[in-house]
């Protein structure tokens, strides 16, 4: 998928302004997304990380400012391209409660592509492993699995179209430790084997440091790119405190040592 | 989308060769699956596939893939792929692909069956929680009124100010525009006998004994039964309900019985209410179609109908009320977990909360009969 477009930079945003009422979120965020990499966005709560998201989705159109996806603006690519370029997980999972797993997972080939059924649920299962899942959770209800299952399937529904682009939403929250690691495996593995770009909206430190290979940190309603370690020496101080407390210790031991994947 | 969108490049793959060698050229993706599956069937001219040249395969995403290691399942060998390429189908081959399994099928005249059965079995619950909920409903309003100073008059004010003074407008117009109805149809029907100015007695009596009672009830129960459910239903999923039980507050206290009063002191009132604004439609009526003067109707009105009339309609009214906000509560706090359930306990409350009132409807008609009112 690589060779596609020879820019390496597969999503632009410029001056991103946003705001609700009198309440700003965004004042002019600049950010690139570089092909291929795996990008976090952090920030404290209510540092417009969501807003973020939804605004590089195409979800939520921003009050000034504008983001490109392969040099077009987002505007203006037609529904059905767009799902093929940009694949979202959301952060209850945003499962169809009426369809099974294996129909979640079909449902945008069933709009979007001509494939006979059988072949759909070929693909549908293919995807299931993909994600991890075993076959026989393709026939469940969504309300039937634990929530790191429930993530699984939601990132196979996401990886349904074959995206170049993958936003994450808090993909491991809520969920125990071992789930979550198991998370932060995947996500890597199919960054590696599909050549996925993604872009993971966490307050998750140990999942920052551990699986992005640049973070974007949310202060002041704009956005510092870096590596982890570029972070780590910022002289601004809410990014020090971020970086700095008794957590990101931990989370950065974890990134030495290799552990949380 | 606007007219700016650039159309998008379809992508398109085509089989080239003939035989036992095939080469696949272009991109092969979800969206060219179906036609790449079907000419490498027709080119392969029935023969059996020996090799597949992927030299010139641009593109190749994880269900073209998926069909590629199918065919190498299949003896079929693949050449000339490039290492990308060579990435993808590696990846097919690591993964445990199974079929996904079919689920257990039912024949349609057992479902029905089971669905009846299950039908019963609900409507039985259903009725013993509907006795059971009564019955602690009841507890808890006899508790209120033993301990007068633990009422919550602030609550019941906000209930009667929700269920009530908000629902003045519609009621009011729902009310209106029936009688206009019942006019309408009261004069077609009885001018061929010359008895179209009995429309006056058809109207008062209709709205007064039934009609003005029955639209509030139902309006209510879909406005304020629904409402109920969905407050309650919301607390239930948030784990509200159980905060309150922790910190040794009673949810039926808190919560179901300023409903309930609330619902009861003002249902009555709304009635009342509906009663006159569909004696003013009534009176709209007479004045267009049969050219009786606001004053001459007032007097009509006054010998059609007499103090039973009206309170025949309005004593039914806090038993409509009491059955609503019951059935409204007792679904609010019968949601399980989540928002779905919301939704449909909502309907459930709605649907149940009107059945109730016209079937009490039809119960007090026979009793007033019997009663000679």
């Amino acid at each position: 998928m690589a060779t596609r477009h020879p820019s390496d930079k597969i999503m632009t945003a410029r001056g991103i302004v946003n705001r609700f009422g009198r309440q700003q979120v965004h004042d002019g965020v600049d950010l690139d997304i570089e092909r291929g990499e795996i990008l976090g966005i952090a920030g404290g709560s209510g540092s417009g990380k969501s807003v973020l998201l939804k605004t590089l989705a195409g979800l939520h159109r921003p009050n000034r400012g504008e983001v490109l996806i392969n040099g077009k603006p987002i505007v203006a690519i037609s529904p059905a391209e767009k799902a093929s370029l940009i694949g979202v997980l959301f952060q209850q999972g945003a499962l169809f409660s009426s369809l099974s797993v294996a129909q979640n997972i079909m449902l945008p080939m069933r709009e979007h592509t001509q494939l006979p059924a059988e072949e759909q649920e070929r693909i549908a299962a293919m995807k299931l492993a993909l994600a991890g899942l075993p076959a026989d959770s393709g026939i469940k209800p969504p309300s039937a699995l634990s929530g790191g299952m429930v993530k699984r399937a939601a990132f196979a529904r996401a990886l349904a179209l074959d995206p170049e682009l993958l936003f994450l939403d808090e993909p491991t929250s809520d969920l125990d430790p071992i789930s979550a690691s198991g998370i932060d495996a995947l996500i890597v593995q199919l960054n590696e084997s599909l050549g996925v770009t993604v872009v993971i909206v966490t307050h998750n430190l140990t999942t920052l440091f551990t699986v992005c290979s640049r973070i974007a940190v949310l202060v002041d309603h704009k956005v510092t790119v870096g590596t982890a370690d570029k972070l780590m020496k910022s002289e601004n101080p809410k990014i020090r405190e971020f970086f700095h407390g008794p957590r990101a210790e931990g989370a950065m031991h974890a990134r030495k040592t290799g552990h949380g994947i | 989308m606007p007219s700016t969108s650039t159309a998008p490049s379809t992508p398109t793959v085509a089989v080239t060769g003939t035989g036992e060698q095939l080469a696949l050229e272009g991109v092969l993706d979800v969206r060219t699956l179906a036609s790449a599956t079907e000419s490498l069937q027709r080119q392969g001219n029935q023969k059996k596939l020996r090799t597949l040249d992927l030299g010139k395969l641009e593109e190749l995403d994880t269900p073209g893939a998926l069909l590629l290691w199918g065919l190498t399942g299949k003896g079929v060998e693949l050449t000339g792929v490039r290492a990308e390429h060579r990435a993808l189908l590696d990846l097919m081959g690591s993964l445990k692909l199974r079929p996904l399994p079919n689920p257990a099928t039912v024949p349609r005249w057992r479902e029905w069956v089971i669905d009846i059965g299950k039908d019963a079995d609900e409507a039985w619950h259903d009725m013993l929680d509907v006795i059971t909920f009564v019955g602690r409903a009841a507890s808890a309003l006899r508790h209120a009124f033993l301990h007068p100073h633990e009422l919550r008059l602030p609550s019941i004010s906000r209930q009667v100010a929700e269920t009530g003074v908000n629902a003045l407008p519609i009621v009011g117009l729902m009310a209106i525009m029936i009688s206009v109805v019942i006019g309408y149809q009261g004069v077609a029907q009885l001018r061929p006998y010359g008895g179209e100015d009995f429309t006056v007695n058809l109207v008062a009596v209709s709205v007064l004994r039934e009609m003005g009672v029955l639209i509030t009830a139902i309006l209510v129960a879909g406005r304020s039964g629904s409402a109920f459910t969905a407050e309650i239903g919301v607390m239930k999923a948030r784990e509200e309900i159980d905060a309150l039980n922790v910190m040794g507050m009673n949810p039926m206290e808190m919560l179901v019985v300023p409903r309930l009063i609330g619902l009861v002191i003002t249902l009555p009132l709304l009635t009342f209410y509906a009663d006159m604004m569909g004696l003013l439609g009534g009176g709209v009526i007479a004045q267009l179609q049969l050219d009786i003067s606001p004053v001459q109707y007032v007097d009509r009105v006054r010998h059609a109908v007499d103090g039973s009339d009206l309170f025949v309609g309005l004593v039914k009214a806090p038993v409509f009320a009491f059955f609503i906000a019951i059935i409204g509560c007792m679904h609010g706090l019968r949601v399980r977990g989540s928002a779905e359930s919301v939704g449909r306990e909502t309907t459930r409350a709605v649907v149940k909360g009107i059945f109730l009132v016209i079937v009490l409807d039809a119960l007090f008609s026979i009793l007033f009969e019997k009663l000679g009112l």
